[in-house]
């Protein structure tokens, strides 16, 4: 039926194409653009313009202040995407079985959500506040450092981020497991199957498209991680919480160097890359292999 | 519903048109209008739009536009630099950082005031105000506001044990441990100052390597010559975390975190800008009528006080449009007029010397007198173009002493590498 | 309904307050005086007090962004499916070329960090003539939106059994009516939760709205949010009245949208 594969292809490109025109317009060219100043020596400062090739690169490669971004952006998204993933799933299972008061736990699981990322971060500065915040009061008034002493900072910042996070995933995986047919559990529950068993082999399978997809978009949301950083630590204490869009950030708008800062964006933008292609061929082999 | 692309597009070109309107364009035709950047002053009132409207009157024709800008200096350089570098002259004049004066001037983004401004109009404000004012010998700004690291303390417990406002760190230390054994508070801190990794972290640093006798460019552009005595400084205030003269958590510290806990009277000493005097004085302040000013201390062998100066100054766009009129807006606002206005409508301490011993202000702020005499003695930061890179550089290392993840020698060994190298060939 | 699983309903519902802990305490220090905020304990004692809601209502600030964000949120979020549906449609479903190199591609438009393409995005938007204006914000948003609506809409569309689609077809319908009349039905929660997502992710959105809008009159909640304190002066009691008002239209949204997110349960089980 290739006439109609043909017809079928040719109403493909024209849903997809104002999608990918927007796209094009708004995203191909700021990066484009980005691209080409991490090829070149930009410090407007002084008037410094000129082309240097990969020079920048050359540089971060020996930077130990580059490697401890990598270093923190990779520990920081290993962490908090594992963490955000097994509370999130807990917590869509959970709504799953909910029959009463159903929609108030949803809007609860929002309100972390709902809260303006502005002033999220100013909040949890005031909660890990070591005499005046509520954490080291709940702790029996100990004044633990949480923000100032490098081994702490990081972890509270990944907890700060997972409470925010959470709800997304566990959103996503709720909408999907509600289009799951009742019926599939009844027969399942038939035939005897317990509770984990039916999670494990019917709930999670058939959640797998989503968490992968949601997995992708979280893991890049964590990789190019700033606004926590910025505000709670601004990269500290002694960098241990600088990751790689912290350094980027500093080096655009704190020491103009606009160039170094465009090279390092393109690292992100590679790791980022590298990590949806891995993504890409998993999911790949998932449809591949048989269900 | 949809019938494919065609359909989708019409909806995009539709939804922009109807949309296109929906923001405000300055007036093209009609008064000239100057728009005005500042951050938002906070106090009993404001006194900005008052002033603005009588330059209003004082120039028919003219209307003056105030905008915004966040409170965070860093959100402020970002919305300069990029519409700056991206040429959006959307703005004729702008409130400055003290620090990126000479960064601005050097890139070419400020109007030369020089023709406008005449020598004998910058003799009235404090001499470290108009050291970043100026760069090459020529005017980029006109100082506006100001700041000087003070030392807050105690009056009452001071008093209590008869002592006096510490001339050294070593006797501030020694007091601390005499009050806080006496006391037997365990939530009595002794002082607090800002250690978090940001530009504060640097000011703190400064001031305690400038106690210590020592600078931080050599005549010959050397990074750190007294490499010993920078470190002492950097020592000195990892010596009081590590004896708990501080507590540990300075190194998360703002100025507002810090003035928080000073005026709920859990320190005997704060170091901070003199913004936080009238916050102490308010009506349900704990610390009301028992804070008093002090210079920052100095060191035995080192110098006798050591303060950083900081503020805000006022520029010009060099794309304005309105050269003149932007550069008389400036020295409207930098005069003695609205300068007073200002230190009575809100906390805020002005560049002009002879304000701090007029009679009302003085009846307002009755501080001043004493912090006139600490501003006489302040220390700018490196008038540089290569400041922010200079201090975003030293940040880390300093904040790696403070931890204890580097020696103070060093950090300050690092931070002279990095710094060598960041600025070959940059003049 | 048992008594057991009335515990366990009453046990998630506890967790989850748990965890929206620090929400209510946002909540608690608005109604509070700026003066009890250095001690958990004097706050829990401070007598509350409606100021700081007064002070945010009479800044009137506060109004014209919420409705700016509400007004770039909403179209936001109808751009970003508008456009996404379809295009997800395709991606699922249809034999277009170069489909894992187009995902790619999608992916790669969100992949600098923010902070990196802001200052060309400027330089375009300054080109374009719309600083100042809503559509400046739609366009970087959805931007950043599409991608995930165009992958997240894929995969619920993938959901979807090729059967149902092809019975409907067999039945005489075309590409288009399987589309509108038996998928979309089918993915509705997904699209509303992906609409969701993009409408609090536009809400939430700081750095363009900063840099793209100039006069009071167009600043957005977060940028409202973030100009609250002055020179030196944190008003903590203030930003947290703010924050709350802020966070009432996306609760209410969420509020509204469960019933059609539940709905999706019931109507159309999907046969798997």
């Amino acid at each position: 039926m290739t006439g109609r594969e043909r017809d079928d292809a040719r109403a493909g490109r024209l849903m997809l194409a104002p999608a990918l025109i927007a796209l094009a317009v708004l995203a191909a060219w700021p990066g484009l653009w980005v691209l080409w100043l991490s090829l070149q020596r930009r410090i407007p400062v002084f008037g410094i313009e000129r082309f240097v090739g990969p020079s920048h690169y050359a540089f971060l490669a020996v930077d130990p202040r580059f490697w401890n971004a990598v270093q923190v952006t990779l520990i920081f998204t290993f962490i908090s995407v594992a963490l955000e993933f097994l509370l999130g799933i807990g917590v869509a299972l959970a709504l799953q079985g909910q029959q009463r008061g159903r929609r108030t736990a949803v809007a609860l699981l929002l309100l972390p959500w709902a809260l303006p990322s502005v002033v999220t971060g100013r909040m949890f500065e005031w909660l890990y506040h070591p005499s005046a915040g509520l954490l080291n009061f709940l702790l029996g008034g100990q004044a633990i450092n949480w923000l100032g002493e490098p081994m702490l900072a990081l972890p509270a910042l990944i907890v700060a981020d997972v409470w925010r996070t959470m709800p997304f995933v566990a959103l996503l995986c709720y909408a999907r497991v509600l289009t799951i047919a009742p019926d599939i559990y009844e027969a399942a529950r038939v035939d005897g199957a317990g509770a984990v068993a039916t999670v494990r082999d019917i709930t999670l399978p058939l959640l797998r498209r989503v968490l992968m997809i949601a997995l992708l978009f979280r893991t890049l949301d964590a990789l190019r991680a700033f606004d926590l950083m910025f505000v709670l630590t601004g990269g500290g204490p002694a960098n241990a919480t600088e990751t790689l869009t912290v350094y980027a950030y500093r080096s655009l708008f704190q020491t103009l160097q606009l160039g170094f800062g465009a090279a390092i964006g393109v690292v992100v933008f590679a790791l980022v890359m590298l990590v949806a292609w891995g993504y890409l061929r998993a999911m790949a082999h998932q449809e591949e292999a048989p269900a | 519903m949809f019938t494919g692309g065609s359909r989708g597009r019409a909806l995009l070109l539709a939804l922009s048109v109807l949309f296109a309107g929906c923001g405000q364009r300055p007036d093209s035709a009609g008064p000239i209008t100057l728009v005005f950047k500042h951050a938002k002053i906070l106090g009993p009132s404001d006194p900005v739009p008052a002033l603005l409207r009588e330059f209003e009157r004082r120039h028919p024709g003219v209307r003056v536009q105030a905008e915004s800008l966040s409170w965070n200096s860093d959100d402020q350089h970002q919305f300069f630099v990029i519409n700056l570098e991206g040429r959006g002259a959307g703005f004729d004049v702008m409130m400055l950082d003290v620090i990126w004066v000479a960064e601005f001037a050097r890139a070419g983004w400020l109007l030369d005031l020089t023709p406008w401004v005449p020598a004998e109009e910058l003799a009235p404000h404090f001499p470290s105000t108009i050291e970043p004012a100026t760069w090459n010998g020529r005017v980029w700004a006109m100082p506006w506001l100001m700041n000087v690291g003070v030392l807050y303390y105690r009056t009452d417990l001071l008093a209590k044990y008869r002592l006096h406002p510490p001339r050294t760190w070593e006797a501030l230390v020694d007091q601390i441990v005499r009050i806080r054994t006496a006391e037997r508070n365990p939530r009595l801190d002794g002082v607090v100052w800002q250690g978090r990794q940001y530009e504060g972290l640097t000011v703190n640093a400064l001031e305690a390597i400038w106690a210590n006798g020592a600078r931080v460019f050599g005549t010959d552009g050397v990074v750190f010559p007294e490499e010993e005595r920078a470190a002492g400084g950097l020592s000195l205030l990892r010596a009081l975390i590590v004896s708990g003269v501080s507590p540990s958590w300075v190194t998360a510290a703002d100025e507002e975190l810090t003035r928080r806990h000073f005026g709920d009277g859990r320190a005997v000493f704060l170091r901070n800008w003199p913004y936080a005097m009238d916050l102490f004085q308010t009506a349900n302040s704990p610390v009301r009528g028992r804070v008093g000013i002090a210079p920052l201390p100095g060191r035995v062998g080192g110098a006798a006080t050591a303060a950083s100066s900081g503020g805000a100054h006022l520029g010009v766009n060099r794309r304005t449009r309105h050269p003149e009129l932007a550069a008389a807006l400036v020295r409207f606002m930098a005069g003695g007029e609205a300068q007073k206005a200002m230190a009575l409508g809100g906390a805020l301490n002005p560049t002009r010397m002879a304000l701090y011993h007029d009679r009302d202000v003085v009846r307002a702020h009755p501080d001043f007198p004493a912090v006139h005499d600490l501003m006489l003695r302040a220390r700018p930061r490196p008038v540089t173009p290569a400041y922010l890179m200079l201090s975003s550089t030293l940040q880390p290392e300093f904040s790696a002493a403070l931890v204890g993840v580097k020696s103070p020698r060093q950090a300050i060994e690092h931070a002279r590498l990095r710094v060598g190298y960041l600025l070959q060939g940059l003049r | 309904m048992s008594a057991r699983s009335a515990v366990r309903d009453a046990l998630t519902l506890a967790a989850l307050a748990l965890w929206a802990a620090p929400f209510f305490w946002q909540a608690l220090t608005s109604i509070k005086p700026d003066v009890a905020l250095s001690a958990v304990e004097r706050l829990l004692a401070a007598p509350p007090t409606l100021d700081h809601y007064r002070a945010v209502v009479q800044k009137s600030i506060m109004p014209a962004a919420l409705a700016n964000s509400l007004g770039v949120a909403a179209l936001t979020t109808l751009l970003a499916i508008v456009l996404g549906t379809p295009g997800a449609y395709a991606l699922a479903r249809l034999p277009v070329r170069g489909k894992q190199l187009l995902l790619l591609g999608v992916v790669a438009c969100t992949a600098f960090p923010q902070v990196t393409i802001v200052g060309p995005l400027f330089v375009l938007m300054r080109a374009l003539d719309l600083r100042d204006t809503w559509l400046a914000l739609v366009l970087a948003d959805t931007s950043f939106a599409l991608p995930l609506v165009l992958w997240l809409l894929a995969g619920f569309v993938r959901e979807v059994p090729v059967a149902v689609e092809e019975a409907a077809q067999i039945d005489g319908a075309g590409r288009l009516t399987a589309l509108t009349r038996v998928v979309l039905p089918l993915v509705a929660p997904g699209i509303a939760s992906a609409g969701l997502l993009v409408f609090l992710m536009s809400w939430n959105e700081l750095l363009f709205a900063y840099t793209f809008t100039a006069t009071e009159a167009s600043r957005t909640v977060p940028v409202a949010l973030a100009l609250f304190p002055g020179v030196y002066e944190v008003p903590w009691g203030d930003i947290a009245a703010a924050s709350m008002l802020a966070s009432l239209p996306p609760i209410l949204i969420v509020a509204g949208l469960q019933r059609w997110l539940v709905r999706g349960l019931t109507a159309g089980a999907l046969r798997e």
